[in-house]
Order: structure tokens, then sequence, then C-alpha cells
């Protein structure tokens, strides 16, 4: 008895161990060719909601901190999660996007990465500082990426009520794989300089080329 | 010879009238991920009110459909909108939380929370401002996109003609952009079904008719020679990140709906034109898109008028629908350039819609068309029909009387399930 209350007590804490190194390969070329930046409208989808978040020092900031005067790329992790079309695809495309968008001086400093994580129970300002890994320090690329928490339930819900982001646990689900996994759909957002919402991109449209174009629209029409 | 011109005339409006709809479990946008791939426990049917029968209002009626339940094959509930506006199709939002609803005969949406309690759906939210924002009139597809609803209307209220145009709303009911269907290039500016392959970032819709033709009476329109004329005979690809027509494809006969292979290594989809009765397939040709005709339903001499079909999850297979003669038909879809009828079945003495399970072994059919164009009398059933499928024969699980039971005329269906319970 004890053995497995032991071997249970590992799996979950194994479980629940935050993924500190997303895989960051390139992903796959676009089956399409977009439509150029600049000929197309990205209309306001909405405003994107203020609340408390917290900073990886543990310190409270408003969300419209990190949401305005920038054009911000804003995703929700929680970094227990090895869906391979959720959470570390964000992280690809992000990585990548840090990357390409590092590469072009007119636009480096006009763009910021925030992941924001809706399972603040694990993702403590210490779990997501070592999610974040050296992501936070690298500022070479110029391009910020912030990584962020809630203190609570209480905390987070009206940012993910407002920005439309469903989650939920995975009591009665049969394809939970473990008790840490949490049931969302992967959204991220792009937000402009005034805060609104400009695309949501879900995994079947997330690519770094289509955001970098998007980017670059509202960049041009802001 | 005049006799057989009248019956032809009055046949071709059969056709001409449908208003058929769209989408089940393996006929959902893209966009949404919670897809029920194991046993669903409700259906939910988007219901006309009939006068004189129940409040006579449009209703949504939960059904429970889990072999295990008590109630299995028994009504659950409905919510009535309190109105009765030609209730037709239905779709979810992006994060399955909820329903969007509306009907052919005015501009308003209405919204359910299917997660709160997928048992027992609430009517939330009604959007009332399409016709104001946009001028179009009877929504008719809803699907998701990431954050958003686009939705297809059919007709407009300036003249109530077929030409229309999608309106796009966020997730929250609030309303973003119109975008106007073409009516340059070839274009007729007609719509009825919309879907997205976001691998090649196109958007397909179809087309059908105005206000002022599905909801005229059957006897006035068959006199009208110029009323007759106007029906859509285009497809158009969309690119959809910008929104923009590409591309106008001559698709004679009312093209209705449109369905992409769920197979990964397909990017083709297929869609039944209701006036010919033929399967037309859309697909790239050395990258270039094309639309060409690839099969026949039925005797098209004899109006089968397909009305539904639903592609199976591999993209191996497609059920069809048609009114007239009440038969549910299976096309072997293993090659899309030849598809090939190995199965019919007469499953009602009207159906309209069909739906499946993802695994393929269930399927749901109902029973109106259109309020005006249903059939008459005895031949007048309303019903939702379940059937197992074990690949060689359709065999009959249980029936809900929608007449008995005081509902209405069952139309368009949704899948539910208890899991999807969220806060």
């Amino acid at each position: 008895v004890r053995l497995r209350a032991a071997a249970l007590a590992a799996w979950l804490i194994g479980a629940a161990a935050p993924v500190l190194a997303h895989d960051v390969t390139p992903l796959p070329a676009l089956d399409y060719e977009p439509p150029a930046p600049g000929t197309y409208t990205l209309h306001r989808i909405m405003a994107a909601p203020d609340g408390e978040v917290l900073d990886l020092d543990g310190r409270p900031q408003r969300l419209r901190t990190f949401t305005r005067e920038r054009i911000t790329l804003l995703g929700f992790v929680y970094t227990t999660c090895v869906d391979p079309d959720g959470c570390p695809l964000a992280y690809r495309v992000f990585d990548a996007l840090r990357h390409a968008v590092g590469d072009r001086p007119g636009l480096r400093d006009k763009v910021r990465l925030v992941t924001l994580s809706f399972d603040p129970e694990r993702d403590t300002p210490a779990a997501m500082r070592a999610y974040a890994g050296t992501r936070t320090t690298e500022r070479g690329l110029g391009v910020p990426w912030h990584f962020l928490t809630t203190r609570s339930s209480r905390a987070l819900a009206p940012l993910l009520e407002g920005f439309g982001q469903d989650v939920r646990s995975p009591r009665g689900l049969s394809n939970a794989r473990s008790r840490s996994e949490l049931s969302h759909v992967l959204k991220v957002f792009l937000i402009d300089r005034d805060g609104f919402v400009r695309e949501v991109y879900s995994s079947t449209f997330l690519h770094p080329r289509t955001v970098l174009n998007d980017i670059e629209t509202l960049v041009m029409n802001p | 010879v005049q006799r057989s011109i009248a019956v032809a005339a009055c046949l071709l409006a059969w056709v001409l009238l449908v208003g058929t709809a769209a989408a089940d479990e393996t006929c959902n946008s893209p966009y949404i991920a919670k897809l029920i791939k194991g046993q669903e426990d409700y259906v939910y049917v988007w219901t006309l009110g009939v006068e004189g029968v129940g409040d006579g209002s449009d209703k949504l009626v939960t059904i429970d459909v889990h072999p295990k339940s008590k109630t299995y094959g028994k009504v659950l509930g409905s919510v009535s909108v309190g109105t009765r506006g030609e209730a037709h199709h239905m779709g979810f939002t992006d994060d399955r939380r909820f329903i969007w609803a509306g009907g052919l005969a005015e501009p308003k949406i209405y919204v359910f929370d299917i997660a709160t309690d997928p048992a027992r759906p609430r009517l939330v939210k009604t959007i009332g401002d399409m016709a104001d924002k946009t001028g179009y009139l009877g929504p008719h597809t809803y699907y998701a996109l990431p954050g958003r609803m686009l939705v297809q209307a059919l007709s407009n209220t300036r003249d109530k003609g077929g030409v229309t145009g999608m309106a796009l709303y966020n997730s929250k009911g609030e309303f973003i952009a119109a975008y106007p269907m073409p009516t340059e290039g070839g274009g007729d500016g007609y719509g009825y079904d919309l879907a997205v392959n976001p691998k090649k970032n196109i958007l397909l819709t179809s087309s059908f008719t105005g206000y002022t033709n599905y909801m005229r009476p059957l006897g006035e329109l068959v006199k009208d020679p110029e009323a007759m004329k106007k029906f859509g005979n285009t497809m158009v690809a969309w690119d959809l990140k910008a929104m923009k027509p590409t591309k106008v494809f001559s698709v004679p006969g009312a093209p209705l709906e449109i369905r992409w292979s769920l197979n990964p290594a397909d990017n083709w989809a297929i869609t039944a034109a209701a006036l010919t009765s033929k399967l037309w397939l859309v697909k790239q040709d050395q990258g270039v898109w094309q639309a060409k005709e690839v099969g026949t339903i039925g005797d098209p001499a004899k109006i089968p008028l397909p009305v539904d079909i639903s592609i199976t999850r591999d993209g191996k297979g497609l059920w069809v629908n048609t009114f007239m003669d009440g038969t549910t038909r299976y096309f072997d879809l293993s090659n899309p350039e030849a598809p090939r009828q190995t199965y019919e079945k007469v499953t009602g003495k009207q159906i309209n819609m069909i739906s499946q399970s993802w695994d393929g072994t269930r399927l749901y059919i109902t029973s109106s068309l259109l309020a005006n164009w249903d059939k008459g009398g005895a031949d007048n059933e309303q019903f939702l029909r379940a059937f197992a499928w074990d690949g060689k024969e359709l065999k009959p699980a249980f029936e809900v009387d929608f007449a008995k039971e005081r509902l209405g005329r069952a139309h368009h269906m949704k899948l539910g399930s208890r899991a999807l319970k969220s806060p």
C-alpha cells in the first residue's frame, strides 16, 4: 500500500511538474500564400480586459500595463500543458516571433509578448520564472516577453471572461490524461496599441508568418 | 401537356424553395475543438413553431439519446423563444459553450447557454441588430471562427431578394463587420452555406434564394416566371484571412451544404445542388481551385431534392437526404472524383436533416424543410428518428413524434454531452 501511495504521489508530482523546455523547432511552412501585410483589414473584435496580475517577482500589476502602447501578442497557458497543439504550440510560435520581430528594426520596439497562466494554483510566480527560463532575460533580441500569473482563480476569472477564454478542470472528462491537465481551446490574442483585440488565433491558424503579417498590418494601419 | 408542365412547375418550385440545413458532429467548424468523439448524451433540435401547437413558438428541444439513460429517446425539455420566425439553423461558438440559432423570417439571433447545464439549455441573449448593421435578413449558417461567429444570411431587408452577405460578430454577440456576397465577376450576390479550410486559407460559400421566394406561397411563386429565375447558381472562394472573394464558380442548381473532408491529407470539399440533384467537388487543380460535377443523386428527372448531406470523419463516405422521396442514401467517397451510391433506405414520408455521431454508428434524421413547404396531410410527419449504422444497414433505434409531443416541426440538430458542462 505504501509503495502504491508513494508511486501515486510521485506520479502526481511528476504529472504536475512545469514543462521547462518546450519544443522550439521551426513549424512547417504554410500551405498557402497569405495576403500581403496592409492589404486587408483587422477589425476591432473587442476591448482587451483589465485586471490584477502578478509578475515574476510576485508583484501585483495591472494587465493593461502589458496591453497598451505596444502591439501585444498574448496567450494563455499553463505550465504543465503537454498537448502539442496547445500551450507548447503557442510557445513555439512566440519563440519564433521573438526572433522574427527582433530581426526587424522597425518592429522590435513596437511589439511585446505576454504569456499569462490560467492555472494560478500551480503556476506561482516562481513556477512561471522556471517556465520562462532565460526568455525574459535575453534582452539582445529587443522584444519583451512577459510571463504573468494571477493571485487566485477569483482574480483570473474576469480576465478569462473578458477574453472569452474558457478553461475547465479535468473532472468528468474521460480523455484528460492527468489531474494536472486542463481542458481549453487554445487562443492567442493580437492586441493593438490602444488595447483592442484585432485578431484571435486558434491552433489551426496560429503560425509565425501569419502573425508577423498581422503585426505589420497593424503597424501600417493602426 | 399542360398538366405535365404544371407538375413539372410544382416539382421545380419544391426544389427551388427548399431551405435545407447543415452541420453535425462531423460537419462543425474546424475551430470547434471539443468534438464529441464518444457517446453523445443529447440531441438539441431547433424546432419551428406551429400555430395552435403548444405555445406556437420556435423552440430548442432537448432529447436524451444516451442508450443507458432511463429517459433514452425522451424529450427532456424545451426552451421557447416566444415568437415564430421560421426557425432554421444553429451553430456552436468556438468554445462550444453556446448555441446561436435563428430564423429565416426575421433578423434575430438567439443565444442559448448549453454549458451551465447541458441537459437544460437556457436562452441568455437575443441579438437583434443584424438588419440595422448590415441590411441582411434571414440568418442561416452560424460558423465559429476564433473568438467570433461568421453568420451567412439568405436575404436583405431592402427588397427581400437573394442578394445578401455575411455578418461577423464577436463571440459576445457584438457586431464587427459585414461582407457582401460578390455581384461582379460572375457572382449573383446570393448566399446559403459557408465552410472553411484553414490549412488553405479558403472560405467557400454557396447560394440559394431570398425571402420573397423562400417565404412565398408555392402557388403564387410557380405563376411568377421572373421570381422563378431568382435562385443561386454559384459558389465563391474567398481569401479567408482577407475576407475577399477570389473566384466565382458556376455551379448551376442552387448549391447548398458545403462539407470539407476531415481527412488531414485531403483538401477538397463537396456539395449537392438541389435543383439538378448533382454532387459537385471543389478542389485544387494544378494549384487553381476548381468546381466540377462528379455525381448524380437518384434520378434527377424525378426531382429527389437533396436537402442535407453529412460527411464521415475520414472523408470516405457521404450521407444524402432527399426530401421528396424520403430517402437516405450513402455514397462511397473513396474516390471523391467519382462518388458511388452503395446504399439507400426510405426513412420517412418527408425527411430533411441528417446528423451522425463522430464514429458514424449513430444517425439522426428530422423531417421539416420549411413551414410553408412541408408536405400536407398524412405525409406531414414531424419527427426525430434515430438509427444505428453497422456499415450495411440502417436500423431504427427510437423515434420522437414532434406532432404528438406538440412541439412543432423538427429541423436542425446539434449533439450535446454532459461532460461539456462548465461554469
